[in-house]
């Protein structure tokens, strides 16, 4: 085999570009080092990411651009020049593909036109060399906007995809598909008559007819009336042709014809409704998990459009084994991260409502997985678990059976609550926040392994969205808990942080703080006088927060929280009542009246709750409350409550009307 | 009468057959093969799309003068992936990549097995042909980096270094990848990424027909002994056991 130094020994990126830099550097020279610099960085990242540091991109966009402007001249040469339009062109896609560091370098560069310019070009090679490298460009999000909207623009695109080159109509087809986002843009497309020959393209090569379906998809995205114009007779048979696709040879045709009606059928809910079609979409994205490629690892993504949300979806796919097909990836052994998302993706999807589902996941030891998964070194992976596991955790039976509340789960949950990234950390609370609602109580693993003080310090976060779900994964983790429980959760929440809560500028923060405070004080005397402690000032704070919050769910958990207090004894009731009625002030009995006339029948039955506990008859104070109830014309509201249309809030009206008549009748 | 002529027929046959078991003798079948009608032309754009799948370019312009058929491709650009093809299975790996880039700069852009296994490749020529720094030096430049940008190929990667090992190459127990044959693996993965990339079939169709006999004789096996086809290369038909 013959050899020759080069060969053997690459040059090193320093020279190239060194050589492709001086001006002394014979022509000839020149293109041989980008033909070599091209050659080095196809495929290779690693030399990629090298070339980019020593500012390699652009010195290449620079020779570009003088043999652009050099070709004009025409003569002997031009083969020449050709030859480095190609060379250059390719090796500038090349930076691009797949990096965005290098789309940025080579926008940057200027490249952007000098590419452009080249897709006219006679000579078929340069074109395809120009329209690939454009075309590598559009797939990453760096891309510059295309502007749909302007006319000129419009009429660029439709040649393009009019072109009878391949490699140039894929670009059409890319830049409609990577940067058509708004439905103005849509509309013009559609209206430039941009679907007819998208349609054409279906009946073409296979490069062309997965373009096409892509941009379909992108330009009837949410959009019905495009959806609709795509239906069209005028269209020819074209929704037949592509679920026609769905049946296609290549893996990849299929999964973009499925995304290609999903889009479709998330966007008119009248069209590719019957039974045939949702099975057969479910069938054929099934089987194109078992790709061991790209198409693969798309699958699950497609999957969990078609069924997100959708609960006849969730059920045809579960019929159709979905979750045994999943479990089998997941036995078979580590993938690719991005897989693993997608899988776990599905089977949160798959387990967001029904309860089969849950249930066959929890059988087939699914578990097992997510312990691993919860560790991974991908972000997406760990909030794609913690998805899961808080939509699995929904199912009551099994957590009553303590499926989710030990080491294994509760260990990894627990350290992703001070993970770098905000995203996982939500996840987690809500994961979180499921799994301690468990009726076995066997909350303790979970404050045993450092829980309470992670959501403790959570709940002190700068942002909000963490803040709220921190304290309802508290919330829920204080429901129906032991008293030991509650001591240590209180110990290491303080109530001064309590209070801080309360009074949260959030009112979704006040209502969770609340509600949990109601939980706190849910059960025995000394829950109520652990939690109120010696100088009331929680109470202080909840009342305040009462009387001045607008918000109906703040209202409700803090009248419940009273009332919670009120069924205590005679001294926790008394303490209520100065909160309800204090001495000096309308505004306080407007507010009872005000709570009683609410149009939300939770927050009337609340209230109602609170009245009964403070007249409860047995209470020796009673009488005397019932007169400042009395005076402040409670006893007329009742009465108009009594036939009340909410079951809850009839029930309850008479109720404490019957307590307080009952002291009426011997004041009197 | 070639033997693809016997094996079509003897698949037209068995798909039209009754569901009954029964028995067929050897001369009811041939009466039954010589009623079944199969087009010349058809046959022809089989071994047309064979001959040109594979890259026989030589074989198809012949085939295309002496029998008329028309390629579906256009011959010229099998030339440039033959080129490929033949490059990797003499071992000039660099070479062959150089061409592919040549033809299509997206191919091994967005190949990542396919380059992986290339770089493989060359990893192996300069092993076999004893340049055991370079070889060790490229091991480390090149094929490392794939391995920390794709955790999937590490495996692969091991076994390859491990031949760097052993002083007695062709014994060791990665010794395989030493074979002619593992060129000719990656020489095919190089070809159907180039026809792909072309949009074309990667696959001929001949192979697929005969998948459908093997299948459909093991189908017919349930139901009746007849005349089978064991020997695909022979064609020959031989007597049911009973």
């Amino acid at each position: 085999m013959p050899t020759s130094a080069t060969s053997n020994h690459p040059s090193r990126p320093e020279d190239l570009i060194g050589r492709l830099n001086s001006p002394h550097t014979p022509y000839e020279a020149k293109l041989k080092a980008l033909r070599d610099l091209k050659n080095q960085i196809i495929g290779n990242r690693t030399k990629k990411l090298a070339f980019l540091k020593l500012g390699a991109v652009p010195s290449v966009v620079s020779i570009l651009s003088s043999a652009a402007a050099a070709q004009g001249g025409g003569g002997d040469n031009r083969e020449f020049y050709e030859s480095v339009l190609i060379q250059s062109a390719a090796a500038i896609g090349s930076f691009a593909c797949g990096l965005d560091a290098g789309v940025k370098a080579v926008l940057d560069a200027g490249a952007f036109p000098l590419l452009l310019s080249l897709i006219s070009h006679l000579n078929e090679k340069v074109a395809d060399a120009g329209a690939r490298s454009l075309k590598l460009i559009y797939q990453s999000k760096r891309a510059p906007k295309y502007d749909f909207l302007q006319q000129k623009n419009m009429e660029f695109l439709l040649s393009l995809l009019n072109s009878k080159n391949e490699n140039v109509t894929g670009l059409g087809a890319n830049i409609i598909t990577h940067s058509c986002q708004t439905t103005a843009e849509q509309q013009a497309l559609s209206e430039a008559g941009v679907i007819k020959r998208l349609v054409s393209l279906l009946g073409g090569s296979i490069n062309q007819k997965d373009a096409s379906l892509e941009s379909l998809a992108a330009m009837v995205k949410e959009n019905p009336e495009v959806s609709s114009k795509f239906m069209a007779p005028e269209n020819g048979r074209a929704l037949n042709v592509v679920i026609e696709l769905m049946k296609d040879k290549h893996p990849r045709t299929r999964l973009l014809a499925c995304m290609c009606l999903i889009s479709i059928r998330n966007t008119s809910t009248s069209y590719l409704q019957d039974s045939g079609i949702k099975n057969t979409l479910v069938l054929v994205l099934l089987e194109l998990l078992d790709d061991a490629g790209p198409v693969g690892d798309e699958a699950p993504f497609v999957l969990s459009s078609l069924i997100t949300e959708k609960e006849d979806m969730q059920k045809i796919a579960f019929n159709a084994n979905l979750i045994e097909k999943l479990c089998e990836h997941l036995n078979a052994g580590s993938y690719q991260a991005k897989r693993l998302q997608g899988i776990f993706l599905v089977l949160g999807d798959l387990c967001s409502k029904l309860e089969c589902c849950r249930d066959r996941v929890l059988d087939l030891q699914v578990l097992n997985f997510v312990t691993e998964a919860l560790a991974h070194d991908s972000a997406e992976v760990r909030t794609a678990a913690c998805n899961f596991l808080k939509n699995v955790s929904r199912s009551v039976k099994n957590l009553s059976a303590g499926q989710f509340m030990n080491e294994a789960v509760a260990v990894p949950l627990i350290q992703l609550l001070c993970d770098a990234s905000t995203s996982v950390q939500i996840a987690a609370l809500g994961a979180i926040s499921n799994v301690v609602v468990d009726f076995m109580a066997h909350k303790s693993v979970f404050v045993q392994c450092g829980g309470v003080k992670q959501l403790v310090q959570l709940s002190k976060s700068m942002e909000s969205a963490i803040r709220v779900n921190a304290v309802w994964a508290l919330r829920n983790l204080t429901f129906l808990v032991s008293y030991r429980c509650k001591e240590e959760i209180l110990l290491e929440l303080t109530s001064a942080t309590l209070i801080s809560l309360i009074n949260d500028p959030e009112p979704s923060v006040q209502g969770q703080a609340l509600a949990l405070v109601r939980n706190l004080v849910d059960g025995t005397l000394n829950s109520i006088n652990y939690v109120f402690g010696e100088d009331g000032a929680v109470l202080h704070a909840i009342a305040r927060q009462l009387r001045s919050s607008s918000k109906v769910e703040v209202q409700i958990q803090g009248m419940y929280t009273l009332s919670n207090v009120a069924s205590g004894n005679e001294i926790h009731k008394e303490a209520v009542m100065n909160q309800l009625l204090p001495q000096a002030g309308n505004d306080a009995e407007k507010t009872l009246v005000k709570f009683l006339q609410s149009t939300d029948s939770r927050l009337r039955t609340a209230t109602l709750w609170a009245l009964v506990n403070l007249t409860f008859p047995g209470s020796p104070g009673a009488c005397r409350r019932v007169t400042e109830l009395r005076n402040a014309g409670i006893i007329t509201q009742l009465k108009n409550m009594v036939n009340d249309h909410c079951l809850d809030v009839k029930l309850r009206a008479r109720m404490a009307l019957g307590q307080l008549m009952i002291f009426g009748d011997s004041s009197s | 009468m070639s033997l693809f002529w016997i094996v079509i027929r003897q698949l037209a046959e068995i798909q039209a057959m009754a569901t009954s078991k029964k028995v067929i003798t050897r001369v009811d079948w041939e009466k039954k093969l010589n009623d079944v009608k199969v087009r010349k032309e058809d046959m022809n754009k089989l071994v047309m799309n064979f001959l040109v799948t594979e890259g026989y370019v030589e074989a198809a312009e012949k085939f295309r003068l002496e029998s008329g058929t028309e390629p579906d491709i256009d011959l010229a650009t099998i030339t440039d992936r033959m080129a490929v093809k033949k490059a990797v299975q003499s071992g000039n790996v660099e070479d062959a990549i150089e061409k592919v880039n040549d033809l299509n700069p997206e191919i091994l852009d967005t190949n990542p097995q396919l380059f992986f296994h290339l770089q493989q490749q060359r990893l192996i020529e300069l092993i076999r042909n004893g340049k055991v720094e370079e070889a060790l030096e490229f091991a480390q430049e090149e094929l490392a980096p794939r391995g920390e940008e794709n955790q999937g190929f590490l495996e692969e990667l091991e076994r390859t270094v491990a031949l760097l090992a052993f002083e007695d190459v062709s014994n060791c127990p990665v010794g395989e990848l030493l074979d002619i044959s593992q060129r000719l693996k990656t020489a095919s993965e190089v070809n159907a990424a180039i026809l792909t990339s072309q949009s074309h079939e990667k696959d001929p169709k001949l192979p697929s027909l005969l998948k459908m006999l093997i299948w459909v004789q093991a189908q017919l096996d349930e139901k009746a002994s007849y005349p089978r086809i064991n020997d695909l290369s022979t064609a020959v038909l031989e007597d049911p056991a009973v």
